[in-house]
């Protein structure tokens, strides 16, 4: 009996960890808990989960400028209410000095984040403002910082890895489409491109389209989600692909029309590009 | 030093926001726009977060697990939440939602580093098959019928993978108590 139950419960801790529990299942568990005197028993699974999910995690991407002013704000409203916190925050607001300035810490924050995303856009509005002339002389070192066009990007792909995959894009099952371009992929760095012309704009709210890659890891019945996306201009776009697994030996890319979000199986119903890599 | 924020919030420091912010943001961010994909959602998402961090500092403790760690788990808890009660799992990404601002490697990027080696390097010990579903069950966050699915893994393959595969990684983080070890190596 303590089996099945310890069974049952190893069962809602793990997927708490993974993916959450219904009110049914939290309450459940905490009965659960209760009973074997395990009170507490989640958080270690959620711990681990929160480890792992840690793990390949990419923190380059700066989180807006824009959201940090807002967490700012919020911050200041948030232990402004706290009764606890209230003393200590006005004391910590205000300087050591009696000649504070009349704005709290948190505002001026707030307006230097914001100042310094303006300067950052007018940096980057200058950067990277149309160049019609040949520039002649030094070139600047990209630094860590620079921000690459999706073409800049797919090209330094091209260029740095040795075990670039590419096929070309032709029609799917959708006739009055005629899709044009290729598709890039690495193994090794587990990052590649699309290149398209011809799909036409969709609408996000009532449609997605959704890269799916076939290779050697994956059923054919089942290949890989590699991410949705929106075309929002007419014209050749170019759009990195994200794998939900990592896919090896590509043989074959296919990107179907599906609900707002995407789906977890294709029903393949509206293919509308195909590409088969060529070897 | 980075381990006293939550400490130093729930006495009610206000400066230990701001490092909070500036330590952790750049994790919580990335969380969120890894399981969430839309930019709005995790902005949204990321601002709650934040006051979860707040709620929660005193309950951190250090002998359970790291500062990193422990704001990652508020910051899932609160993902999966956003994750399990909307339409969809992951809204559509335009490019502009995917090619974002540019870096900004500090810190706390550094920070971060070592906890992702360290689950970097539990999950490389676990078996391919436990790999394959925790990834996608705990970074792509899909439920284990959707990865029944995706896979063709019979829903009860998808399961035992990600019980066994949570319990070894949760071992060798040394993140739990002994009393379930067993299961492991069944």
């Amino acid at each position: 009996m303590n089996e099945q139950i310890e069974e049952t419960m190893l069962d809602l801790l793990c997927k708490k960890a993974t993916y959450g529990l219904n009110p049914q299942e939290e309450k459940q568990l905490a009965d659960l808990e209760r009973e074997m005197g395990r009170e507490g028993e989640s958080e270690s699974f959620e711990l681990t989960a929160a480890a792992l999910s840690m793990a390949h995690l990419d923190t380059s991407q700066a989180m807006p400028a824009n959201l940090q002013s807002r967490i700012l704000a919020e911050a200041e409203r948030y232990f402004d209410k706290t009764p606890e916190s209230r003393a200590s925050s006005v004391s910590a607001f205000v300087s050591d000095s009696d000649e504070a300035p009349s704005g709290s810490l948190f505002n001026w924050l707030g307006w230097a984040v914001a100042a310094a995303a303006c300067l950052a856009l007018a940096l980057n509005i200058f950067y990277t403002r149309p160049q019609s002339t040949i520039v002649q002389g030094n070139f600047p070192t990209p630094t860590p910082e620079e921000r690459l066009t999706p073409s800049q990007m797919r090209q330094r792909l091209i260029d740095s890895a040795p075990d670039l995959a590419r096929a070309d894009w032709g029609a799917g099952n959708v006739k009055e489409l005629t899709p044009s371009g290729d598709i890039v992929w690495s193994d090794a760095k587990q990052a590649g491109y699309m290149r398209l012309s011809g799909l036409p704009v969709n609408d996000p709210n009532k449609e997605t389209y959704q890269l799916w890659i076939f290779d050697e890891t994956q059923d054919d019945k089942t290949p890989i989600d590699g991410g949705t996306f929106t075309v929002n201009s007419v014209g050749e776009v170019i759009i990195p692909i994200n794998a939900k697994l990592p896919p090896k030996n590509t043989k074959m890319y296919a990107i179907t029309v599906e609900i707002p979000g995407g789906v977890v199986v294709s029903k393949r119903e509206k293919i509308v590009a195909l590409a088969k890599r060529e070897t | 030093m980075a381990q006293a924020i939550l400490n130093r919030i729930s006495a009610g420091d206000s400066d230990a926001v701001q490092d909070c912010l500036k330590t952790y943001g750049g994790l919580v961010w990335s969380l969120a726009r890894r399981m969430l994909r839309n930019s709005e959602d995790a902005e949204d998402v990321v601002q709650e977060i934040f006051v979860d961090i707040w709620k929660n500092a005193e309950r951190f403790d250090p002998s359970q697990s790291s500062e990193t760690t422990f704001v990652a788990m508020i910051a899932r808890r609160r993902i999966i939440d956003r994750i399990r009660y909307s339409a969809r799992r992951i809204s559509a990404d335009s490019l502009e939602d995917v090619l974002v601002e540019p870096t900004n490697r500090s810190d706390q990027t550094l920070q971060t580093s070592v906890e992702a080696n360290e689950a970097a390097k539990a999950l490389k010990a676990l078996r391919p098959e436990q790999q394959q579903v925790l990834q996608l069950s705990i970074v792509e966050g899909m439920s284990h019928q959707e990865i029944s699915d995706a896979t063709g893994m019979p829903l009860g393959t998808v399961k035992t993978h990600a019980r066994r595969g949570i319990l070894q990684a949760r071992e060798i983080l040394g993140l739990g108590s002994t009393e379930i070890r067993r299961e492991v190596s069944a």
